[in-house]
């Protein structure tokens, strides 16, 4: 998986599990800044991106993860 | 010059004005924040705003609990003209939100956009209106707040509350946590719900200090915010410190030297996780409180005092509640019987919007909570299920929580959920069905199955098992069981 590929189904499975625009899930986007990415829409999401990417994120780095672009260098890094 | 003498929880807003008007009263983390003085100052000019759009004394608006200062004013400002606040979140779903604007016919609405009345951004509400010189006859118990409950089943149904009924559950919350002026409250649970906007008059009441979080979703600025502001209290609904736990580990432990009290409420919590609350905050209150939209924190207890008792959702609030046990036909029930919980008190709204659901509400002047439950001989209260989803296996009762429970302590199980489905060989009436949340779970059901077995007694096993990629809750994290019964 190259990295646009990584970029591309992140956005993509944050877009679908919180049923919102792909357009609306910019790199920046950081959690908790539109209502559907609350707390719960935070769990989903790492639950999608865990087994749709076949990742699984240290306990200890989820505190790290607060916006789009955390989560692709996280994905990026372990999938190295 | 404004009406305050109906409501008192203006007084109490009035009077930590002229006592410490330059003491902050809101805080919006990281961004703006208004005084004691400010807050008032505000409340006037927006009651003035309402005014010069026509409002009056008995007209309703919609409001959009956003976390603003401009809702708070707003809020305050219809309490002061004697306008009813029908207290939405915008951003629910909108079959839900169009059948309360149809229903309710509001005047205005403020925050988001509707086709059933006039809407008005909170940014363009006009300060400079010239001062009210009508002041209407209010009492204070007219309805202020007009808020409707999600409800487990069927359409949602409206919570009126005069305005005695919402300072009255603020001053007894208050009462109970022990909550004095010096606190500093950070606040990530949503405003438009009883738990959140409750803590607000909680704090402002006392003359204390609130700092208003987006939610709980980004831990990091929730931290943040407890340390910026020195905070002293937060609340939180069980679902949330599991969020905590998993996100941050115990980073909170950091701050538990400062925190003197943690209210939790709306679902039930694990045991494990009250006694984990305990050994993370030993100098903290952490009350829990049982209650409803329609009788806002009828009961309490603390983690601590009830540390050989973490099962019990406590005893009435304070002496001006009183919760009894019924039965079906209104019957008081010994101790140690389960039955119907019903709650008395100052609190306790004045009734439903919907003259039909307010028939089957009451038993004399006891609101039925729909809740099962027992008092023990000592006068603590135990909640057994909802009514409704209670399980009847073979004429023994059985809560769907206790096997969920069970069934969730297991090590490699995420979430369930139980519900009572027919028996196949119509014996029992009754038997268990539950639906294991398929992420996350490592067992399989045979594996489950065997780990319960001696942890429960064997009718209680379940007969059936299926998988499920949901549990449906409602937006506040309580299970909706009834939403699976076919």
């Amino acid at each position: 998986m190259d990295n646009n590929t990584i970029e591309a189904a992140v956005v993509r499975i944050i877009a679908s599990t919180i049923h919102v625009e792909e357009e609306r899930v910019t790199p920046d986007l950081s959690i908790g800044e539109i209502p559907e990415w609350d707390s719960m829409g935070n769990l989903s999401i790492i639950a999608a991106l865990e087994s749709q990417l076949d990742v699984e994120f240290p306990m200890e780095d989820l505190f790290e993860l607060t916006s789009v672009k955390n989560i692709i260098n996280e994905i990026k890094t372990i999938k190295k | 010059m404004i009406a305050i003498e109906h409501s008192p929880l203006l007084l109490a807003i009035n009077a930590n004005a002229e006592r410490h008007p330059d003491k902050r009263a809101v805080c919006i983390a990281g961004s703006e924040e208004v005084t004691y003085r400010q807050l008032m100052e505000r409340i006037r000019s927006v009651t003035a705003y309402l005014h010069s759009q026509g409002l009056k004394q008995g007209d309703r608006i919609a409001i959009s609990a956003q976390k603003d200062l401009e809702f708070i004013y707003v809020y305050f400002a219809a309490h002061a003209l004697g306008v009813v606040n029908i207290v939405v979140d915008a951003d629910s779903n909108r079959k839900k939100l169009d059948y309360i604007l149809n229903l309710m016919q509001p005047q205005m609405a403020f925050g988001f956009e509707c086709t059933q009345c006039r809407c008005i951004e909170y940014k363009d509400i006009d300060y400079r209106c010239p001062e009210v010189n009508d002041i209407p006859n209010l009492l204070a118990d007219d309805v202020a707040d007009l808020i409707f409950t999600t409800g487990t089943t069927g359409l949602p149904k409206g919570v009126q509350l005069s305005h005695a009924n919402i300072f009255g559950s603020a001053d007894n919350i208050n009462h109970f946590i022990g909550n004095t002026a010096e606190e500093v409250e950070v606040l990530g649970l949503p405003l438009c719900h009883s738990f959140g906007l409750g803590r607000l008059r909680c704090t402002l009441i006392k003359g204390a200090t609130m700092v208003l979080v987006g939610n709980f979703a980004n831990l990091k600025l929730f931290f943040n915010a407890i340390e910026q502001y020195h905070a002293t209290g937060f609340g939180m609904v069980p679902a949330v410190w599991a969020y905590i736990r998993k996100f941050s580990g115990t980073r909170i432990v950091k701050y538990a030297h400062q925190i003197k009290y943690i209210e939790i409420g709306s679902a039930a919590m694990p045991l494990t996780s009250k006694e984990e609350l305990c050994e993370l905050f030993p100098n903290t209150r952490i009350c829990m409180h049982y209650g409803l939209t329609e009788a806002s924190r009828s009961a309490f207890m603390e983690f601590h005092e009830c540390s050989s008792r973490l099962g019990t959702i406590g005893k009435p609030v304070c002496d001006k509640v009183d919760i009894k046990v019924f039965d079906d036909n209104g019957n008081e029930l010994p101790d140690g019987e389960n039955g119907e919980l019903c709650v008395k008190g100052n609190m306790v709204m004045k009734g439903y919007y919907q003259k039909d659901a307010d028939k089957e509400a009451w038993f004399g002047d006891y609101f039925r909570t729909g809740d099962c439950g027992y008092r023990d001989p000592d006068g603590w209260l135990y909640l057994v299920s909802r009514k409704k989803e209670i399980i009847n296996i073979g004429g023994k009762k059985v809560s769907p929580v206790e096997i969920e429970d069970v069934i969730c302590a297991l090590d490699g199980v995420e979430d369930c959920i139980c519900i009572g489905v027919e028996d196949p060989d119509v014996v029992l009436g009754e038997v268990a069905k539950v639906y294991v949340l398929r992420e996350g779970c490592k067992l399989n059901f045979e594996e489950i199955r065997h780990a319960i077995e001696g942890k429960l007694e064997s009718y209680k096993i379940p007969v059936f098992w299926e998988w499920i990629d949901e549990i449906p809750k409602t937006s506040s994290g309580k299970k909706q069981r009834l939403k699976l019964k076919k």
